[in-house]
């Protein structure tokens, strides 16, 4: 096995299960479609609303996507595999984590500036909403692969890991919403911003090698 | 030809779930050794090839490859390693040669069919590994046997989803391997041709 391999099979994996992403993403349409409908359609509350409602319902989507992120190839025994292979076990994690990244975000961004225009969302803080997204969900999915890590060998993990990591995503949406928020009042949002990039960076070091730990300790 | 190899195991001592699989265990193995572990179900065959390979860890002990220390990173072990566990590692999206690709991924289409009938499943190159039996599962990943360059390899059960066929087969294959210089540590439940000149590692306590 190399890098190069495992790239691609990770790629060719989430092709064939492309409709594990579809799910998540028509997960993110149907919530942010529901919510006008269920609280109310004026497009007073609604550009108010629009950048939590679109956050809110990334955050889900994502969780849905990261939850079973090694439960496959824990069960079948690559996961073993990827501990004998001689290659860094953080790095491969990072590497998946990213593609998962990617395959997921690319079609939430091209979404994006449907939803918005449907929810009101003023054309200005539209650019806002791009960069917290851009900055802020690389965090959730770092996490979310902690989790993943953490509960891969447990039979009914999902509720466990939601407990372990949505406290760590509170940051990240209340900044993310900050930031919008203050756009929206023609205030400065640098510091939001700031932060939200702080937070994945942090993530970005702590996650893999955590993972890596966790994977270890899960399997035996 | 590979260039020799050896593994010196000393004082191994293994805990799992609060039972010891084994005390103060040591052996020694070099190029041409095939070695099986023997031990009742349970016994803790698996874990102690788990343990070797670096995907768990031992209560103490150390082990050395070709005279370096590898007892805490296995990396210049796992540079050599061959290794087939219980479960397959085969991937049920991908196909056959996929699985394999997977792998090695610089093997060609020829090497690829060369290996698949080693294993009697030629033509099943495009098949989706989902519509497999266990059976031939398991042989996908012991086609890896026929790609591999590896000296040292460590097999978990490698005859159970063979035929007779299949495992006079594999037993060729393994001669063939240890007289280029290579090692093999594997457990079984089935009795191996006896010119293979198996030692033996009883793991009791």
């Amino acid at each position: 096995m190399t890098y190069m391999s495992f790239i691609k099979g990770e790629l060719l994996t989430l092709l064939r299960r492309k409709q594990d992403t579809v799910n998540a993403l028509v997960f993110f349409l149907m919530v942010v479609t529901l919510f006008p409908l269920g609280v109310s359609p004026s497009p007073d509350f609604l550009s108010v609303a629009a950048g939590g409602i679109i956050w809110c319902a990334a955050s889900l989507a994502i969780l849905m996507s990261v939850e079973s992120m090694f439960k496959e190839d824990f069960n079948d025994g690559c996961l073993e595999q990827w501990l004998v292979s001689g290659l860094s076990l953080p790095l491969l994690i990072l590497l998946k984590t990213f593609i998962h990244w990617l395959v997921v975000i690319a079609p939430l961004l091209v979404m994006a500036p449907l939803l918005s225009e449907m929810l009101f969302l003023p054309s200005e803080t539209f650019s806002v909403l791009l960069i917290t997204l851009i900055l802020g969900t690389p965090a959730l999915f770092l996490i979310g692969t902690i989790g993943a890590a953490l509960t891969v060998s447990l039979r009914h993990g999902a509720v466990l890991m939601l407990l372990i990591i949505i406290p760590f995503y509170l940051p990240v949406i209340i900044f993310s919403t900050g930031a919008i928020r203050a756009a929206q009042n023609s205030m400065m949002y640098d510091g939001q911003i700031a932060i939200l990039a702080a937070i994945s960076l942090v993530f970005l070091v702590v996650s893999p090698v955590m993972s890596a730990i966790s994977i270890k300790a899960s399997i035996n | 030809m590979h260039s020799s190899v050896s593994l010196k195991v000393s004082n191994l001592w293994v805990e799992r779930s609060e039972r010891y699989l084994c005390k103060d265990m040591s052996f020694f193995l070099s190029s041409g050794d095939i070695a099986k572990i023997n031990g009742e179900n349970g016994a803790g065959k698996s874990s102690l090839l788990k343990i070797l390979v670096g995907i768990l860890r031992p209560l103490e002990g150390n082990i050395h490859y070709n005279n370096e220390d590898v007892s805490v990173y296995r990396d210049l072990l796992q540079k050599d390693l061959l290794y087939i566990g219980h479960d397959s590692g085969v991937k049920s999206v991908f196909t056959v040669a996929e699985n394999l690709r997977w792998y090695f991924p610089d093997a060609n289409d020829d090497e690829i069919s060369l290996a698949l009938d080693a294993v009697s499943l030629s033509g099943y190159e495009e098949t989706p590994s989902n519509q497999l039996s266990a059976g031939q599962k398991r042989r996908i990943s012991l086609a890896r046997l026929w790609l591999t360059e590896k000296p040292l390899w460590v097999l978990d059960e490698p005859f159970t989803a063979l035929d007779i066929k299949g495992v006079a087969s594999l037993e060729k294959h393994m001669k063939e391997h240890v007289e280029k210089n290579g090692m093999i540590i594997l457990t079984t439940h089935q009795d191996i041709d006896p010119s293979l000149n198996l030692k033996e590692i009883n793991l009791s306590l």
